[in-house]
């Protein structure tokens, strides 16, 4: 079957959801055909807003992008549990968007987005301006559940820092570790699934043992977990018992991990069994989609946002596409690298539907490293597919780094941690 | 940063191996891996299916897409991890292919190859080697 000629029942029944369907009846062919510039607006330019804008510049290059973005300059969650364990700067985690802009041919607008109109398709920014779009791309991150521990609220955060969000938190958290006395304990309160980062609480958890051994070897980390398990749990305890022998304890939410309540005056953390008292205190919250993507109703009761994953169409608000940390996408996490991976797709899907062509072939990637030491690293990764059951792994690959292996191993890995960022960071904003 | 096929397949054997020397002469990538406690498992299984329809150019820069999160915009490296546009589609089918079997060591390419089909590789092969220098 020549599938450039592939009729428009067989691209629906690619394409599967009944939302596509909608989208495409009113839509297939009619920027092409016209002639006309449609407008895609992206709101967000962290992983999966910043891919997605260039990558459907690079998809036609006839389309007018815009990309609504508050911060001049993006501060990345990877690669910031470095800076708290002292061997990057902020600097070297903060990239701009020059070249989004001065290369790529994508409007960049530093505003914030205050209202989305579904149906008039027009956004309204803070400054005042609004306007409209064709089709538009939500890629929100993540907002926090303040009310979830009690005492816990967006002040108190600027005492016990959930960092869980780079930029000013990472540097009050890592000020906090550098002034505390040694032999104070580090107590970091980890959130429930789903959120950002699986492995990122437990990585940071060994870049504060890392500091921790060269310039507080008193101090110790304690862990209290919303959960019984967490991502490469193996790999990190193994690693832990290896090199921070006695250094950093996890307690599992059924063993009294699960936190209730915080005193930021007293610096104590309440669990469900004990009380802990921390010399620097870390609150990593539970997790929905940013909050713009709440407030237009892009999200279900889970305070996530259901999509196609061919396309990533919103299946609440078709024409809307939502990518990122804020989606539910299946057997992906909710990485930077997923959301990059997620971002390509739907693009091309954006790209395909405003040409009326055919969907593309869903493919994502996923590869997480985590440093225990700025010379040991591990890794999980997988590539996935879309299926009837929605995007799941392709069985057979993927999986964690070898329990068994040597030191050499482990420092490639982390060699090829440096590589990934250097790497994904120019393939976004360079 | 270029290299030429040589360099290239000592740095695919280093980035890959993991357990082989760090030092040349290093061996060429697709020698069998020196026995070492990070090898993969015998018998991987088989390759996933050929997708249900012919793959298009679009399909083909989705799926190469995913390489340049590691590789590098279209494949050029700017750190540690080794380039790919300097590859010719033969070469790339060959590494994949025994990445894939366990043939050539790896710390993740293994697991990454696992995913792709014969078909699959063909066109993303296809797609990176054919991108303007």
């Amino acid at each position: 079957m020549k599938m450039n000629n592939m009729n428009r029942r067989n691209f629906l029944k690619l394409a599967g959801a009944t939302g596509a369907t909608a989208v495409l009846g009113g839509f297939a062919g009619k920027a092409g055909a016209a002639g006309a510039k449609a407008r895609v607006i992206v709101v967000g330019g962290g992983f999966g807003g910043a891919t997605c804008a260039k990558y459907l510049r690079r998809g036609d290059a006839s389309l007018d992008v815009t990309l609504i973005e508050p911060s001049s300059k993006f501060v990345t969650c990877p690669f910031s549990n470095y800076v708290l364990g002292g061997f990057r700067t902020m600097d070297s985690i903060t990239h701009s968007y020059t070249a989004l802009s001065g290369k790529h041919g994508v409007k960049v607008v530093h505003d914030t987005v205050t209202a989305i109109d579904p149906a008039g398709k027009k956004v309204t920014l803070k400054s005042g301006k609004s306007l409209q779009y064709d089709r538009l791309v939500v890629a929100p991150g993540i907002d926090f559940k303040w009310g979830a521990i009690q005492g816990y609220s967006e002040a108190a955060a600027e005492i016990m820092p959930h960092a869980w969000k780079a930029g000013p938190q990472t540097a009050l958290l890592r000020k906090q570790l550098e002034a505390m006395p040694d032999g104070g304990v580090f107590v970091m309160v980890a959130p429930p699934n789903p959120f950002r980062c699986p492995p990122g609480p437990y990585e940071r958890a060994s870049m504060v043992a890392h500091y921790f051994s060269k310039h507080k070897p008193k101090s110790k980390v304690l862990i209290l977990d919303a959960k019984d398990a967490f991502s490469k749990q193996g790999l990190f305890q193994a690693g832990w018992d290896k090199l921070y022998p006695g250094k950093i304890e996890w307690v599992a939410g059924a063993k009294g991990g699960k936190v209730v309540g915080v005193d930021t005056k007293k610096m104590i953390v309440d669990g469900e069994l004990d009380k802990h008292k921390g010399a620097v205190v870390n609150v990593i919250p539970a997790q929905t989609a940013g909050s713009i993507a709440i407030k237009t109703g892009l999200a279900n009761e889970t305070g996530w946002c259901p999509v196609d994953p061919n396309t990533f169409e919103s299946k609440l608000h078709p024409g809307i596409h939502v990518i990122g940390d804020a989606a539910i996408a299946g057997e992906l996490p909710k990485s930077g690298f997923a959301a990059n991976s997620e971002a390509k797709m739907c693009a091309a899907a954006i790209v395909a539907t405003l040409r009326g062509e055919q969907a593309v072939f869903g493919s994502f990637v996923n590869t997480c490293y985590s440093l225990l030491t700025p010379e040991y690293g591990i890794s999980v990764a997988a590539v996935y597919r879309i299926t009837d059951q929605g995007i799941k792994t392709v069985p057979g690959s993927g999986g964690v780094s070898p329990k068994d292996a040597n030191d050499e191993f482990r420092r490639d890995e982390a060699k090829y941690a440096r590589g990934w960022y250097d790497s994904i960071t120019a393939e976004i904003w360079g | 940063m270029r290299f030429n096929k040589y360099s290239m397949s000592l740095l695919l054997g280093v980035f890959l191996a993991g357990c082989a020397t760090m030092e040349p002469p290093a061996p060429p990538a697709k020698a069998p891996a020196a026995p070492a406690a990070a090898a993969a498992p015998a018998a991987p299984p088989g390759p996933p299916a050929a997708p249900a329809r012919k793959l298009t150019q679009a399909d083909a820069a989705v799926l190469a897409g995913n390489c340049f999160a590691c590789h590098g915009p279209n494949g050029h490296s700017p750190g540690t991890i080794p380039s790919l546009d300097t590859l010719s589609k033969k070469r790339i089918i060959s590494d994949m292919t025994d990445f894939r079997s366990g043939e050539a060591p790896s710390t993740v390419m293994g697991r990454q190859a696992k995913g792709y089909s014969d078909v699959e590789i063909e066109i993303i092969a296809g797609y990176i080697s054919g991108l303007k220098k």
